[in-house]
């Protein structure tokens, strides 16, 4: 990986992130959370897997998400740095506070449903008050 | 064995302090409910109740080493001196007494429920609950952060049952599964109580469920409750599980099929023990303060307690008159 002009080379930058390597099958995917060097491919070679994350609920609803705090807390203090899904994960956990593209995009959510709601109700409205008028 | 927590650890003795591996000094919430620690009642781990209930149980080593199946092996045979057949004996005996020491029997442990944040902003975002759990390696079990967002936005800890799968999926046990087997539902059970295998049943509830889990105690007593009714006691004698059977009859005090069985088998001692047992537990019941009084022993223990507390006093009657006369023929002969 050391060639001449080789990404990783050393003296020209690149941290430590904490981010998802995806894994898994076709249309089954499974997230490693993962600290790697920034400049490494997504699912290439870490320096240590924190957890995992399950995106497909399971036989009893639930997504499953492990965090090997101990460790997070070790990288986050040498320096790391979180990718933005990572934080939104770490947020709903708790861990941190909840991050706020997470609050962003549920109202976002919330409008956008409201939005498409009133349109329903507004043709429906038009539409029933000529059958109740005549 | 799970962790106890933090009442009686002074108690117990070292050699069962040792293999529950109880830790040092932890404060569960649950603990404050476990009166049995408390000074008038003594507790299933106290040391007097142990010796009895170890007594009870018998040593046979037949039954304790009998085959199980395993891998196909020729037979190994020794040639050894008097001598070295009775260390081999000893040491047979020591690791028995390993294989015989008594699986905890705990209340049963208050229901989890405790909410850490409301975010009302997250309602209608997701469709499922995630499940965070702590992966951290040197945590004990039970004070693992095993917290639930559900989807409208509440973050709480994680019930029991859920406590329980993740920590099986993450760190998994031997012989525990993620989702516990059929076999344990009541309906099932029966079917297995008919083929008189109670033992087996127990040591799988035990590598399955926690010692203080609601399903673990329900299986329990609904072995013990089939032991009692078919008084199959016998099945049980020189395993693990035999105090905690004594334990649960003397609680309700069902003793009797207990007492004319040890009677038949001519096992006085077990008998005496299992009185003085439940003088022990019911000290304020008449045979109790009869007994107390005129410092009975033996035979007329068994006659006193047959008399005021028993409700088949004609079966133990009877079994007492014939265990006298099996006495008297040999004694004679």
């Amino acid at each position: 990986a050391l060639s001449a002009g080789s990404r990783l080379l050393r003296g020209r930058g690149g941290h430590v992130v904490i981010r998802f390597a995806l894994g898994g099958c076709t249309n089954r995917p499974f997230f490693r959370i993962v600290a790697a060097n920034s400049r490494r491919a997504r699912d290439g070679k870490y320096l240590e897997q924190l957890g995992c994350l399950d995106p497909l609920p399971n036989a009893h609803g639930e997504k499953v998400a492990g965090l090997n705090l101990e460790r997070l807390r070790y990288w986050l203090g040498c320096g790391a740095q979180l990718s933005r899904p990572a934080e939104k994960l770490l947020g709903l956990a708790g861990f941190l506070p909840l991050h706020p593209m997470t609050v962003t995009g549920a109202e976002r959510l919330r409008r956008r449903r409201q939005r498409e709601q009133q349109p329903q109700a507004a043709p429906a409205d038009g539409s029933a008050e000529p059958g109740t008028g005549t | 064995m799970a962790a106890l927590g933090a009442r009686g650890t002074a108690a117990l003795p070292v050699r069962l302090r040792a293999l529950w591996a109880l830790p040092a000094r932890r404060a569960l919430a649950a603990d404050a409910g476990e009166g049995k620690a408390a000074q008038p009642k003594p507790a299933f781990t106290d040391e007097a109740v142990q010796t009895l209930l170890y007594k009870m149980t018998g040593l046979d080593l037949h039954k304790v080493f009998r085959p199980e199946k395993k891998g196909l092996k020729p037979p190994h045979y020794k040639l050894m001196t008097e001598a070295q057949l009775e260390e081999a004996t000893r040491k047979a005996i020591e690791e028995a007494k390993t294989k015989l020491i008594m699986p905890p029997v705990l209340n049963e442990r208050e229901p989890i429920d405790d909410v850490l944040a409301e975010d009302k902003v997250l309602e209608g975002t997701e469709t499922a609950k995630y499940v965070f759990t702590d992966l951290s390696y040197s945590i004990p079990h039970r004070e693992r952060f095993i917290v639930v967002r559900e989807p409208n936005g509440v973050l709480r800890k994680a019930t029991w049952e859920e406590r329980d799968r993740m920590i099986q999926i993450f760190f998994p046990k031997e012989g525990r599964r993620v989702v516990p087997p059929t076999l344990f539902k009541d309906e099932n059970l029966g079917t297995v109580f008919q083929q008189d295998r109670h033992e087996d049943v127990l040591n799988m509830c035990i590598a399955q469920f926690e010692p203080d889990s609601p399903d673990y105690i329900r299986v329990h007593h609904r072995t013990y409750e089939d032991i009692e009714k078919h008084g199959k006691y016998d099945l049980l004698r020189s395993t693990r599980h035999f105090g905690g059977m004594v334990w649960y009859l003397l609680s309700r005090k069902k003793t009797d099929g207990l007492l004319i069985d040890m009677i038949n088998r001519d096992l006085l001692d077990d008998a005496t023990s299992l009185i003085t047992l439940y003088h022990m537990l019911h000290p304020e019941c008449q045979s109790a303060k009869e007994a107390k009084e005129q410092k009975l022993q033996g035979v007329d223990l068994i006659k006193v307690f047959v008399k005021t507390e028993s409700q088949r006093e004609g079966y133990i009657q009877l079994a007492l008159q014939a265990y006298e006369e099996a006495m008297a023929t040999s004694s004679a002969s």
